[in-house]
């Protein structure tokens, strides 16, 4: 009984030992695509997307959101700020895509579309998304082109933009255009 | 001594100064800033406006100063004149504060 178990364990050593020099050796080897025009293989883009998730969801748990989220002030100086820093991955609505959402790997979410929306079930789903928006936007995500806005830009600006996001599927072009425009009124003949 | 202490000084305060520029201030966006072209909200359905909804507010706001010259625009007057009157009118489901969509976020602002 106890050589079996000696010998079982032996195997597991063995089969250890194969996988960490398997990886090791596919490590230095140089043979792992890294282009981003080149997709990850299934296994590897749900390790990292699970892990990203996973990570952000635990990290983001705790934060405190504002009470006044719906305030037409924090859309107008969030959608500025969104207009200037994220529409060019994120794009607006009216736009399908751009250099950005063609050239990054993984293609940074449209975030003019509905579809999260679609997945907050519950109200409380609703806030984790919104706590999770601005943990992203203020730290980042290593390695997928999301830099991190946190240095410089403080936490209110920061909730500004998360107020727009979470507006934003609902807007259309003339109105993403008026939400998000620094300057004054224009009273030219646009029409 | 003190030629240590002052190239020591020169170097954190020339840090400070440059860490300083590099918090992102909204007006490095103001020399190219687009207008908000609110002539668009004149094809926009009046009717389908809500008042309480913070996007139509938004857009009221920011456009505040252009519409005593704009046509069309006598139906949302009320909100340049103050937001509670407009509310007062169009809400039905008696919440002031303009969050009766918090939840969803639905509203009827599509066009």
């Amino acid at each position: 009984m106890e050589r079996k178990s000696l010998s079982c364990g032996k195997c597991l050593l063995t089969a250890a030992g194969i996988v960490i020099f398997g990886g090791v050796a596919l490590l230095y080897s140089g043979l792992y695509p890294m282009g981003a025009d080149v997709p990850h293989n299934s296994l590897t883009y749900w390790v990292l997307e699970t892990l990203r998730e996973r990570s952000i969801a635990q990290a983001a748990g705790d934060i405190e959101v504002p009470g006044d989220m719906d305030s037409p002030d924090r859309l107008l100086k969030g959608g500025a700020d969104y207009n200037d820093m994220c529409a060019g991955c994120h794009l607006k609505p009216g736009k399908a895509q751009s250099d950005f959402t063609l050239g990054l790997y993984p293609a940074p979410p449209n975030l003019s579309l509905d579809e999260d929306k679609q997945n907050q079930g519950s109200h409380d789903e609703g806030l984790d998304t919104l706590r999770q928006q601005f943990w992203t936007i203020k730290h980042g995500i290593k390695a997928s082109g999301m830099p991190a806005w946190g240095p410089g830009h403080d936490d209110e600006r920061i909730w500004n933009m998360v107020a727009f996001i979470k507006r934003l599927p609902d807007l259309s072009p003339d109105q993403y255009q008026i939400i998000t425009a620094r300057g004054d009124v224009s009273k030219g003949n646009g029409h | 001594m003190k030629t240590q202490t002052l190239p020591r000084f020169l170097a954190i305060s020339s840090l400070l100064f440059a860490l300083s520029a590099q918090a992102h201030d909204p007006k490095e966006h103001m020399q190219n800033a687009e207008q908000a072209d609110c002539t668009a909200m004149n094809d926009m359905d009046q009717s389908k406006m809500e008042m309480n909804d913070p996007v139509t507010q938004a857009m009221m706001e920011k456009c505040k100063k252009g519409m005593s010259g704009m046509e069309g625009m006598s139906g949302m007057k009320g909100m340049s004149d103050g937001e509670e009157k407009a509310q007062d009118t169009t809400h039905e489901d008696g919440d002031s504060e303009g969050h009766a969509h918090d939840d969803d976020g639905s509203t009827d602002t599509h066009h």
